[in-house]
């Protein structure tokens, strides 16, 4: 059941500048979140960042207690949160949203699981998740330029099938969009019994154009700018087919791709 | 001192305490069963209803801004059938004190929705929105005209027999002037405010952060104005019960409202934040009533009378 957690930071890991990590004291989120479910974090006292911040949950730990956010930098909410004290109190609502189906997989199935940038987000739990069902994950992680990936360095054991690199400018792995490696494998013969998704939405618009006539089943995990996080102040829609709007909290933030109006 | 400290009431609508939340900040109150006893709450607001479920504007629809958030939602809501068949029996169940909040694109409209509450059980009060800024048409456009503002309230007051309540607009040319036509139209309650219209614009792109163009500014940022505006139009109509909303996050905003001459409040924005603060402040003015062996009625007001703004103690009695 979703609540309203008091929780401490513990550590903070930096990546390269701008790309870290949180980790914070917070047992009954850590025993309660499922991979893909997110948190809204709000730091107190302040007057801007008013409005909290919807993050994936990154990992949880529900033996040690301890939740984890990987962030990039990019507005006062992260910009808060790069700078907050180790041992601050913060509070983490949660857990909110769906999560990634695992489930259904049979032993010995393969999946994909493409990132692009801080997209990278929600995937260390989801591939332990994977793991202990005994699902083979092959890893597409894409970004503008190597220090974009830098975040790699997260999954370093993690991943139990390929790890597939790729960057815009070719600086790291690939050259091009995560996208089109992913491609590249289908149609050189890998199938894969899901793909897994999450990144910024003209990744998404990309993705969908390759998983559809591939006939893949697919979840991506969206990303909406979130007042409340629960339902309440219908800020985070996302034009849907099925309907005119989707409430990416509530009714997401794992959506199938079918279900979106790209 | 009576025997329910808390207690309010404003004209025919008696409710267990000041304590209430603001329409679209509050969904159905059904999402917040997790964080708030619906039960303990003087009254909750109702996402405003239409006639037929609507689908309001496209994204981006919210940005935040210094203390407060930019909306422009657009009014989305399940339409009043689906409300009275599918919520209205959930809130019902949970105790729920039921405040419908209803808006319309023409005249018409609102009394259609108005008729349709009319027949349900379980419904304390109805409020009218005739202050929404982020609807082309209906809405603010009400509210910004008296004689527009008193033409609906009193198509809607001969429709109803509830208390009647009208949301009136912080961006009227003379707040006072339209809480006068709504009130002898027929208007048993004021609230106020609603959002101011404000704008946001990403100065890479120069496209305004909302895509409505512009959105209503809510949260602590309007506080101020709105308590000057409740200020203003309980001494303007003594006598008229007022409920006031703007930026209501403490104990100390909920009496500054009481104050100023509300006799209830909406909480808002806040619920976003922090999804159990209404019920949270129903147990603090609960506290602070006893400590200070005080009534809310002996709160109401405290501005206005002689003796309490020069520092003269004794003044709520």
């Amino acid at each position: 059941m979703k609540a309203d957690h008091r929780a401490t930071l513990l550590q903070r890991q930096i990546f390269s500048p701008g790309l870290f990590s949180v980790t914070f004291s917070c047992p009954e989120l850590a025993q309660t979140t499922r991979a893909g479910q997110f948190a809204m974090v709000d730091v107190p006292d302040r007057i801007q960042p008013y409005l909290r911040r919807a993050y994936s949950v990154a990992d949880a730990d529900p033996a040690a207690g301890t939740v984890e956010f990987l962030l990039k930098t990019i507005g006062r909410g992260t910009s808060a949160l790069e700078r907050l004290p180790e041992g601050s109190a913060v509070r983490l609502l949660g857990p909110l949203g769906n999560a990634f189906t695992v489930s259904d997989l049979a032993r010995g199935a393969r999946v994909a699981i493409v990132a692009g940038g801080i997209g990278a987000a929600p995937f260390p739990m989801l591939l332990k998740a994977l793991a202990r069902a005994g699902v083979s994950s092959d890893f597409y992680f894409g970004g503008r330029n190597a220090r974009e990936l830098a975040l790699a360095a997260r999954f370093a054991g993690s991943v139990t099938g390929e790890v597939v690199l790729s960057t815009d400018d070719g600086s790291l792995g690939e050259k091009g969009f995560v996208t089109q490696a992913l491609a590249r494998r289908l149609s050189g013969g890998a199938s894969y019994a899901r793909v897994y998704a999450c990144g910024p939405m003209p990744m998404f618009a990309a993705l969908a154009k390759v998983v559809r006539p591939a006939g893949l089943s697919s979840e991506f995990s969206t990303e909406a700018e979130m007042g409340c996080g629960f339902g309440a102040c219908l800020g985070c829609v996302i034009p849907g087919t099925e309907k005119p709007f989707i409430v990416s909290c509530s009714e997401g933030p794992i959506l199938s791709p079918e279900k979106i109006k790209w | 001192m009576t025997t329910k400290p808390l207690g309010v009431r404003l004209g025919p609508l008696a409710l267990a305490n000041p304590i209430t939340t603001a329409s679209g900040t509050f969904g159905y109150g059904l999402e917040f069963t997790d964080f708030v006893d619906l039960a303990s709450l003087g009254g909750l607001c109702t996402k405003g209803l239409s006639l037929k479920p609507h689908a309001g504007n496209p994204p981006p629809r919210i940005c935040e801004t210094p203390a407060g958030m930019l909306n422009a939602i657009g009014l989305q809501n399940v339409g009043i059938d689906n409300f009275l068949a599918e919520k209205l029996p959930q809130l019902r169940a949970l105790g729920a004190t039921v405040i419908a909040n209803v808006w319309g694109d023409l005249e018409d409209d609102y009394v259609t929705v108005v008729r349709a509450l009319e027949g349900a059980e379980g419904i304390a009060a109805v409020e009218l929105n005739i202050s929404c800024p982020n609807v082309r048409q209906g809405g603010m456009l009400f509210g910004n005209s008296p004689p527009l503002t008193r033409a609906l309230v009193a198509k809607v007051r001969a429709a109803t027999m509830r208390p009647l309540i009208v949301k009136l607009s912080p961006n009227a040319p003379d707040l006072v002037l339209s809480a006068r036509a709504a009130h002898e139209a027929g208007a048993d309650i004021l609230s106020l405010v609603n959002t101011f219209v404000g704008m946001a614009i990403d100065p890479e792109t120069a496209r305004p952060r909302i895509s409505f163009g512009t959105g209503g500014l809510s949260g602590p940022a309007i506080r101020p104005i709105a308590v000057r505006m409740v200020y203003e139009v309980a001494k303007a109509l003594p006598g008229v019960p007022l409920m006031g909303i703007g930026g209501i996050a403490e104990l100390s905003d909920v009496l500054e409202f009481l104050a100023a001459g509300a006799t209830a409040v909406q909480v808002g924005t806040a619920s976003f934040k922090d999804p159990g603060v209404s019920g949270r402040l129903v147990r603090e003015l609960a506290a602070y009533c006893e400590t200070k062996e005080t009534t809310v009625a002996g709160l109401v007001g405290r501005a206005h009378r002689a003796g309490s703004v020069g520092g003269e103690a004794g003044a709520e009695g």
